[in-house]
Parts: C-alpha cells; structure tokens; sequence
C-alpha cells in the first residue's frame, strides 16, 4: 500500500516538471525511493523524503532554460531599483499634473495623515524589524553601513510620491466618470500601507553591504525540529558578502532575520 | 567574482559529500543530514553552474546486483577548485563530511 503511495506522490510532484526532463526526473527519484526503503526508514521518513520531490520539481519549472532572462526588470542591484523607482516617479508626477481638477493642497494633508495610519496597519500586519547583523571580524566599515539606511530612506522618499501622485491621478479618473468625490482617502491609506510593508522586505532581503538582493535559497532544518536546531531559509549574497538566515517560526532564540558576514 | 563566493554553507557541504565520493543523491542526504527537498535542488543548481555532472550508470552493472540504476553525481575541475576554496571559508566542511570509499559507476 505504501508502496503505491509513495510512487503516487512522485507521480504528482512529475506533472511540475518540465515536459523534456520529466522522464529521465521521474526514474531517478523512482530510483532514490528503492535505496531509501532499502536504508530501512520508518514510513513517515520515507514519505517525508518523496514530498521533497514537489521542491525539486518546483525548482525545475521555476529555473527551466527557456524561462530565463525573462520577465520583469530584474531589481537585484540598487542602482536599478532607485532607477525604476525614480522613473515611476517622474510617470506618476507627470500624469497627476496633467490630470485636471486635481485638488493638491487638500490632498496633501490628507496624505500626512494616511501615512500615520498606514504605518499603525504595517505596525500591526507585519513585524518592523529590518533583522540582526551580528558584528564579527569581517563587519564593514560605518560608512558602509549607512549606506543602508540612505538606501531605505531613498526607496521611501520615492515611494511616497508615487503613490501620492498616484492617489490623485486616480481621484482625478474618478470624479471625471462619477462626479463623486471622496475617492482619494483609499488608495492613499492603502498604497502607503503596501509601499512601507515592500520597502520592509525588499530592505530584508539585501545585502548590507552590497545592497544586491540575496539569491539561492535553501531550505534548512525541519518545522518539528525549531526547537533544537535550525529551521530556516538560507540566502546568499553572490558577491560573497554573507548569508542570511530567515527563521520560518519564531523562537525565543531565533526570531528575526540573522545575516552572518563572511570574509569578503 | 570568485566562484566560491556563490556557494552558501549548505551548498558547500553538498559540494563536499559529492567530493568526498557519496555520489548520489540519497546518500548525499544520509550524509549531510539534509532533507531532499534541499540536496535535490541544490544538486541542480550545482550541475547548472557546471560544479558538478551527474551520469547515469550502465543498466547492466544495476542488473547484475538486482537494483535500479543509479545516477551519478561528480565534481568537475571547477567544482574541484571551488571545494578547495571553499574549505578556506568553511574550515569545518572537511571534518562534517569525510572522505569515504564508495563504488562507482
């Protein structure tokens, strides 16, 4: 019986792979399966060990030849997502300008005041903390360090004009179809409150030295296991700068995001 | 860029037990303590940045000993030299998974 069970549930992780590899993916682990029973393992471990075939299949799809170099600008370097920021700003200023019947001096104290209540909602929806960087011997240096905080305090300093201008663009949009008024409150309070919960995690998941976004990431440990060891997402900067740790539970000794420098 | 300087801790650690000569996936898993859904990946990725290059052993010699065919994983030249460098950030990775004697295909 468990037996079937166990080929049934490689059988499903097969359909995530890539048609062309499917077969020569589907006898390997069919393979890995016999020595596994053969190693003698309790049931649950075996079965545990096929389920790890939906993450391999997964990342098949997920990295196949014909997908890359595809998809959105990649945001990995700072340069380019201050650029894009930038670029969106210039956009979203342009057309609320050009949009008539923009009412900006009532808007804008109606912004000060959604920007307060957004950031009691991402207090509340999300955690603040950005995570802990230990020092060690190969810590950077302060003013590379503070160049982090520029870095997060510019994506803000662009965030909140897009979605400012944003608000008022689509306010604009409204009462020309409506002639209803009333339709700014909204999109300000929640745009504010998306940006600042992105900037968080964009902010978590770079390097503080390079500021990159980390890459490869890899699954560490077991959830039954947080207790005693490590149950955690490992990233990498790919310029060698560190790892992050990302716990997946809270524990009382591993409750935030953990970089640990690496010698560069 | 260094090419050791892409490999986080467990990917080294994967890199070391191929190197050591557990050349196949469920063995690298008995040895490093990993569960699959990370040694298999991290094996693609690996191969995909050409560390490593599996190989499917002969049908004939898995017959003989009534068993499936195994596939292979092995160190590259690059994977070689990224091992040895990788020990110089990971001075543990040696004694975590030692050498071994192991069939191969």
């Amino acid at each position: 019986m468990s037996d079937h069970w166990h080929h049934a549930i490689l059988r499903g992780a097969a359909w995530l792979v890539p048609r062309e590899q499917r077969a020569e993916w589907l006898a390997e682990w069919s393979a890995e399966l016999w020595y596994a029973r053969q190693a003698r393992r309790a049931k649950p471990e075996v079965t545990a060990f096929c389920l790890g075939a939906y993450r391999d299949a997964v990342w098949l799809r997920r990295n196949r030849p014909d997908r890359e170099n595809r998809g959105i600008p990649r945001l990995a370097s700072p340069a380019r997502c201050l650029l894009l920021l930038a670029s969106l700003a210039v956009v979203s200023l342009l057309l609320s300008v050009a949009m008539p019947d923009s009412r900006t001096h009532h808007s804008l104290r109606s912004f000060l005041l959604m920007i307060g209540l957004a950031c009691l909602i991402v207090r509340v929806t999300t955690s603040l903390s950005l995570g802990e960087y230990p020092a060690n011997r190969n810590s950077p240096p302060l003013a590379i360090r503070l160049r982090r905080w520029l870095f997060l305090a510019a994506k803000i300093a662009l965030l909140l004009p897009i979605v400012y201008c944003g608000a008022v663009t689509l306010e604009s949009i409204g009462n020309r179809a409506e002639g209803a008024a009333g339709l700014l409150i909204q999109p300000l309070l929640w745009g504010s409150a998306l940006a600042f919960r992105w900037v968080l995690r964009d902010q978590r998941k770079r390097c503080p030295v390079c500021l990159r976004l980390l890459a490869n990431p890899v699954r560490v440990g077991r959830p039954s296991g947080s207790f005693l060891e490590w149950n955690c997402t490992e990233l990498m900067c790919l310029r060698g700068h560190g790892l992050l740790y990302v716990p997946e539970g809270r524990t009382s000794w591993f409750n935030a995001p953990r970089w640990f420098y690496l010698q560069p | 860029m260094a090419i050791e300087s892409k490999l986080s801790h467990t990917a080294a650690m994967i890199l070391q037990a191929i190197g050591a000569g557990h050349g196949y996936g469920f063995h690298v898993i008995e040895m490093t303590g990993l569960p699959s859904g990370t040694v298999y990946p991290a094996m693609r990725r690996l191969e995909r940045d050409s560390l490593i290059r599996s190989q499917w052993e002969r049908q004939s010699i898995a017959d003989a000993e009534q068993r499936p065919a195994r596939k292979y994983y092995k160190l590259t030249r690059l994977g070689q030299a990224t091992l040895e460098a990788s020990h110089k950030r990971y001075p543990l990775l040696a004694k975590l998974i030692p050498s071994e004697e192991v069939e191969q295909p």
